[in-house]
């Protein structure tokens, strides 16, 4: 096998894997830092992606559509949070359920709103040689979008007042409210910058991933699995998560079929499930 | 200074503490004793708002306080549990830093302070509090809840699992900040040597209710009722 083969392998496996982790960590934020599992996730993702759309549409650069649809979501998010949310807290399965209600009536609003088809937006298509092999730009520069996500939330959650409060709420949460942290403020703020992430995902994936009413779906699979696999060191498990899972399903479809690449990806999932049921970083003693 | 009037509360339907009321004043050390499962944690947990009053107020500083803890804590209510509840996967230094950001101090300001308070923490400043041992948790626990500026401070068996040297370090922190700082203070204890070497005054808790109310010369020198009561 040719050197540049393998790199090319190793390399669009890593995009795969960093697209997987762009479209996870929100999710990961509202599930390790609320204990919630939003399977609207997906719908969030979805809203930021059409958002990008109609901005750009409007005449906007690409680029700063991305904060727009960052303040859109965030916005939903945190509505939904106050309406619906705030009432389940501790109930897993009920909130799984009012998200599921809540992803549907997203989709069908989408459907009514945009059609069921939507052209995707003009990019630039950009390619790089590495020996005889030619990869899209694009991809690969997800990579350092995902890497710059990751260190946004690390700063954001260990960094600042905020995100004290935040993991002391999911850490301890009668301690958190006995020390004075109005946990109800902090989980509103900590959902929507959840939603808001989604959004980014949508946004920034809008040149591989056309908007579509259920682009979501495409996503929440895996990226809920991937959260779950990652266990309460969020941030640190999802991208170990997002990179074995998501990267190694990629390497399995380059030489197999993407069939076997998804095998992979459930088939890992499970035994990791099995072998470590509260995820794999239960155990670890790290902050995020 | 700090009163519970009439608490009657538990879990769920549970009643577990029934009409008790005691009082705390201004600057002074109260002790709560009992034997195990009298209650004393329930009244503490009554007193922070973590568990509904079926019946009963509670008053900070002369004011009603009100239903959320936070709010409590922001009166100036600080807690100290049973069992500590340090946040386990933050530093030392954030445990204390997040509850002074909480309640509107500058954290750094009580970062260092607090240093400066509870030297054994120095060294560990950086460390995930989850990895410390029982006593220096309690200690970080202690840290935290005095991080918020609180007016009384409730300590929920801070012997418990506490090696013999932290102990008389704790009793001492006790005592000083109470001297320097005029914060009140109410511990549930049954470690009697212990409140007796802080307390002036002490609420004896039976089957859910206040059984008797007593200073510490009694106490000391009634052994039949420390018998009865405490089991010691």
């Amino acid at each position: 096998m040719e050197l540049d083969y393998l790199a090319t392998v190793l390399l669009s496996s890593l995009a795969s894997a960093s697209i997987l982790l762009i479209a996870t960590i929100g999710l990961a934020v509202v599930f390790g830092l609320m204990g919630v599992i939003n399977l609207a996730h997906g719908e969030f993702l979805m809203i930021g992606a059409y958002a990008a759309l109609t901005t750009t549409k409007l005449g906007i650069p690409y680029i700063l559509s991305i904060p727009v649809a960052v303040l859109i979501t965030m916005a939903i998010g945190a509505v939904v949070e106050i309406l619906v949310i705030r009432r389940l807290y501790g109930r897993i399965f009920d909130t799984m359920l009012a998200t599921w209600g809540i992803s549907m009536a997203f989709l069908q609003l989408a459907v009514l709103i945009f059609g069921t088809v939507t052209p995707g937006i003009g990019m630039p298509q950009y390619n790089f040689q590495i020996g005889d092999y030619s990869l899209a730009g694009y991809p690969i520069l997800m990579i350092g979008v995902a890497a710059l996500m990751m260190a946004f939330v690390y700063f954001l959650m260990t960094k600042t007042v905020y995100g004290m409060k935040a993991r002391a709420s999911i850490q301890e949460p009668e301690m958190a409210r006995a020390i004075g942290i109005q946990s109800a403020r902090v989980n509103t703020m900590t959902f929507a910058i959840g939603c808001g992430l989604a959004g980014f995902a949508g946004a920034v994936l809008l040149p591989i991933v056309p908007a579509t009413p259920s682009m979501g779906s495409v996503f929440v699979i895996k990226a809920f699995l991937t959260v779950v696999v990652a266990g309460p060191v969020t941030l640190t498990g999802s991208a170990l998560a997002a990179i074995g899972l998501g990267g190694g399903a990629s390497v399995t479809a380059s030489f197999l079929t993407s069939v076997a690449g998804d095998a992979f990806f459930f088939l890992i999932t499970a035994t990791l499930l099995w072998l470590y049921p509260l995820g794999i970083s239960a155990k670890w003693r790290w902050k995020m | 200074m700090f009163k519970i009037k009439n608490a009657t509360g538990g879990y769920g339907k549970t009643v577990i503490i029934r009409n008790v009321t005691l009082e705390v004043k201004a600057g002074e050390i109260v002790a709560l004793l009992g034997r195990n499962g009298v209650g004393k944690s329930t009244v503490m947990r009554y007193a922070t708002g973590l568990i509904p009053a079926m019946e009963g107020s509670v008053e900070i500083d002369g004011q009603p306080a009100p239903d959320a803890s936070a709010k409590r804590a922001q009166m100036g209510l600080g807690y100290v549990p049973q069992g500590r509840y340090v946040f386990p996967r933050m530093t030392v230094t954030e445990n204390i830093a997040v509850a002074a950001a909480s309640n509107g101090h500058d954290h750094k300001a009580a970062v260092a302070e607090a240093m400066k308070n509870f030297p054994l923490l120095v060294s560990k400043a950086n460390d995930l509090a989850g990895g410390l041992s029982g006593g220096q948790q309690q200690v970080l626990a202690l840290a935290r809840a005095l991080a918020i500026q609180p007016k009384i401070l409730l300590l929920d068996e801070p012997t418990e699992g506490v090696q013999p040297s932290i102990i008389d370090e704790i009793a001492g922190i006790l005592k000083r900040i109470n001297k320097e700082r005029g914060i009140s203070i109410l511990v549930a204890e049954q470690d009697l040597d212990f409140c007796l070497s802080i307390a002036e005054r002490a609420y004896v808790m039976e089957k859910g209710s206040i059984r008797l109310e007593t200073d510490r010369d009694s106490l000391r020198n009634d052994k039949a009722l420390q018998q009865e009561l405490l089991g010691v």
